[in-house]
């Protein structure tokens, strides 16, 4: 019967829609279980992927934001970086390793805070501010830090942030946490409505007195809040500051969120989506490296299967 | 086009219609919306795939068609939303997908004086004065359309469908509209033509076919029947001419809305006064560019004013945002959907429901929760109060027929229960039977004490609906009409002859 078909295909495209993601992600690890069983089954190795993963979850959830707007955040890796160095010269200076984090994180939001600024005051798309921001940021990163390395944090900061629960690094935690946090900003709070109604139609948005300056600055906030806190987890990760951190971040953040399902024209996606990318590129990232695929060679499978995976999934789900 | 049955997910758009099109006459398809119009046409230009039945072009017959058949056995559809491409010029629009070439040593380019001149032998028979050269996103809409119909006639077309080419023309664009259809016709064209508007059917069309819930109702002749017979097959009953109060004396009842000397500095709106008085409906009328829409979205904050003071039950008001004037009272059902009205990414209850939220929220609109439940109940009122066809809120806006996507924005504005609503164009694309649905709704709100404002360049829906008409002419108003004295003629009048004494 005709009818059955279509409720069928409809109800599988929905699922795909759905769990898709999820979908790839177990695809991937189930070919990574099969190549290497060995070290596949192996906590540590969970727990490794989590905690790669977590830096480029975070700044993810922010890009997603600035994607949802129908915008971009090219500055992230730098605001990474730049908060990453304000803190390091912080804690080094004796500043108390919480003091220290919270005004790393305050750094990443002013720092967003200022591309939300020159977004609403030029009119320019974020396309070409963040790219601006991007290398300025990166430039003050290098001249607060004289081109080198920081090092040399208090015991404290590096053994928290070493630390497991139940397996599961504080890092992963960290990323967990904020992803709640912001699904529940996106799903249930009036703010997180307003920014898809303006991803989806800015005029119509306007007309339905939703202040459109007010929620570009918000988003770009946020972006570069989680992008503060990607920096104090790479910190906590790498153990040094260094000028040239999280260069190309962007690229893997922007993969992320797309990956996830979220719309280039705005308005469409889920925080769960992007989480689900994020874990799918820190998967790729770890079978490589497990694989000994060349560093080299990795960029090139990377950018072949972000490519191949957003296609299935615009395939699959734009199938009728 | 035989037997065509065609099911959406949860919906039967077409339950076996037959539909044939003649040369060289004007067919008429109507029916109220979501009867299935637009899903028919969208069949023949290869959009939709029937779930079954057959279409015979020419003796040839096809289980469906991809859009590359329907351009080829001739057919051409105009939809709504016109699909010219507004950065390319008139004559390379009009060639789009098959455009002349000249070989350029090893190259081939584009012939643009090829293009240019087989463009201005095209125009000319539409009627459009304009350089081929011209690009597209300078036209006005009528224009556009005109293109749109050059671009049929370019590709040869013998069917032509215009699915409602009138909704957002002027009186004068659609003389010259029919004006060129009685050309095709005599060119031996097939027109197919999609109307709300009874009065213009009457005019133009030959025969008429009437769909209601995806069911064939029946083909007349246009010259067998009357505008009366046409609303009872579609709607099933008589409807009401008019809906104002007689002997209702709103002079005496308290002013509940007053706008004193508002100006734009553009100059699209100067010095406007009026009042509206508790349980009066006022109408604004006047040709297109003439500020009533301009001088709403000033009073509504969409756009700046220069000057101007406005008061609600008599007190003062400040709108320099739509945000603020939401929360002091006032709505608008702004005029065009597309652009200014629906989230297409959002279902019909997040539609509905942003204007309460953003209504009740705080700090610049940006605090609070939302609730699923009270957006569930929200949708589902205005569902019932406007009869918005869907088989479920949770659908998404863009799955609507055109009629029920309007009913929507309607819904999203009367959601937010303000006390002043400005309808901007508030029955564009809908059926006769919804419109006086409408109308009668509107009449309830004015009863209930709110304040109706309503903008329309359908002079018979102000004369039948308003209690006051108030005619802008060069962004003034230029007189008010009691509806005891307006007439169309009357009204037509002063919004045009003002401009010659003047002069
Ligand atoms: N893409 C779609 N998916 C699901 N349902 C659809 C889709 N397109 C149309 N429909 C449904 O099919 C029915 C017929 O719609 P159609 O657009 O043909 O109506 P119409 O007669 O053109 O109405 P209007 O006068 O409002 O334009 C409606 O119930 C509509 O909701
Ligand atoms: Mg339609």
């Amino acid at each position: 019967m005709p009818t059955k078909m279509k409720e069928r295909e409809l109800t599988f495209s929905q699922a795909w829609q759905r769990y898709g993601t999820l979908g790839i992600l177990v695809l991937l690890l189930v070919i990574l279980a099969i190549l290497r069983p060995s070290f596949f089954f192996k906590t540590s190795t969970i727990t490794q992927i989590l905690s790669q993963s977590s830096v480029n979850i975070l700044i993810a959830l922010g890009e997603f934001f600035a994607i949802l707007i129908a915008g971009i955040d090219l500055s992230v890796g730098s605001v990474v970086a730049l908060s990453g160095m304000f803190m390091a010269k912080l804690m080094v200076s004796g500043t108390s390793p919480i003091a220290a984090v919270l005004l790393g994180v305050f750094m990443g939001a002013l720092l967003g805070f200022i591309n939300g600024i020159l977004v609403n005051s030029t009119g320019l798309h974020p396309f070409i501010i963040t790219l601006g921001t991007q290398a300025i940021f990166r430039g003050v990163t290098l001249i607060i830090s004289d081109s080198s390395a920081v090092f040399g944090f208090p015991a404290s900061f590096s053994r928290f942030m070493a630390q497991r629960i139940f397996y599961v690094p504080v890092a992963a935690i960290i990323a967990i946490a904020a992803a709640l946090i912001l699904a529940f900003l996106t799903r249930q709070t009036k703010l997180g409505r307003n920014i898809y109604a303006l991803g989806g139609n800015r005029e119509s948005a306007w007309y339905s007195g939703i202040n459109i300056k007010l929620h570009t600055l918000i988003v770009f906030v946020i972006s570069g809040i989680c992008a503060g806190i990607a920096g104090v987890v790479l910190l906590g990760r790498v153990g040094s500051a260094e000028p040239a951190a999280a260069t190309g971040f962007e690229t893997y953040a922007i993969a992320a969120a797309i990956i996830g399902g979220t719309s280039f024209f705005g308005g469409k996606g889920k925080i769960f989506g992007v989480v689900m990318g994020g874990l799918i590129i820190g998967v790729i990232n770890f079978g490589m490296n497990l694989l000994s695929v060349s560093s080299t060679l990795q960029q090139v499978v990377m950018g072949a299967l972000i490519i191949g995976s957003v296609t299935l999934d615009r395939f699959v789900a734009g199938r009728k | 086009m035989k037997n065509v049955v065609k099911k959406f997910p949860g919906v039967t758009a077409l339950d076996g219609i037959s539909f044939d099109i003649r040369a060289g006459e004007v067919h008429v398809l109507l029916g109220e919306n979501g009867a299935g119009k637009s899903t028919l046409m969208k069949i023949l230009s290869g959009v939709h795939k029937p779930t079954s039945g057959e279409i015979i072009i020419n003796g040839k017959a096809f289980s469906h068609l991809t859009p590359y058949d329907s351009y080829k056995n001739g057919i051409s559809v105009i939809y709504q939303e016109l699909s010219v491409i507004n950065e390319l010029s008139i004559g390379e629009n009009l060639f789009i997908g098959r455009l002349p070439m000249k070989k350029l040593g090893f190259f081939e380019t584009v012939d643009h004086s090829e293009i240019n001149k087989r463009a201005r032998e095209i125009l000319k028979t539409v009627g459009l004065n304009r350089d081929p050269k011209t690009a597209v996103e300078e036209l006005s809409i009528s224009e556009k359309q005109q293109v749109e119909i050059a671009k049929a006639i370019a590709a040869d077309s013998k069917v032509i469908i215009m699915d409602e080419p009138t909704a957002s023309l002027t009186s004068s664009e659609v003389e010259s509209l029919f004006k060129i259809i009685r050309q095709l016709k005599k060119d031996g064209k097939g027109i197919v033509f999609i109307s709300h508007k009874l009065g213009e059917i009457m005019e133009i069309g030959d025969r008429v076919t009437v769909l209601k819930d995806g069911g064939y109702v029946g083909t007349k002749n246009i010259s067998d029947i009357t505008q009366d017979d046409l609303v009872t097959m579609m709607v099933g009953r008589q409807i009401s001419k008019n809906y104002q109060h007689e002997n209702f004396d709103f002079e005496n009842e308290p002013v509940i809305f007053e706008v004193v000397n508002l100006s734009r500095k553009d100059n699209k709106v100067r010095d406007v006064s009026f009042k509206l008085h508790k349980g009066e409906i006022l109408g604004f009328s006047g040709l297109v560019g003439s500020g009533r829409s301009e001088m709403m979205n000033a009073i509504f904050g969409a756009e700046p004013k220069s000057s101007g003071r406005i008061f609600i039950d008599g007190e003062e008001i400040k709108t320099p945002s739509p945000y603020s004037a939401i929360k002091k009272g006032l709505a608008m059902v702004t005029e065009n959907r597309r652009e200014t009205g629906f989230f297409h990414n959002f279902d019909i209850a997040k539609n509905i429901s942003i204007l309460p939220f953003v209504k009740t929220s705080g700090a610049g609109g940006i605090s609070g929760l939302v609730s699923k439940k009270a957006e569930a109940q929200w949708a589902d009122e205005q569902r019932e109060r406007l009869n918005i066809k869907c088989y479920s809120t949770k659908q998404l806006v863009s799955e609507l027929s055109g009629g029920n996507q309007q009913k929507v924005i309607l819904g999203k504005w009367l959601a937010a229960d303000s006390k002043i609503i400005i309808f901007d164009e508030p029955t564009k694309g809908i059926d006769v039977g919804s419109k006086s649905e409408i109308y009668s709704l509107m009449r309830r709100l004015a009863d209930e004490g709110k304040g109706v404002l309503v903008v329309s360049s359908e002079l018979p829906e102000l004369l039948s609906v308003c209690d006051t008409i108030a005619v802008f002419l060069e962004g003034k108003i230029v007189k008010f009409f009691s509806h005891r004295e307006a007439t169309e003629e009357n009204i037509i009048h002063a919004s045009t002859a003002q401009e010659s004494e003047e002069t």
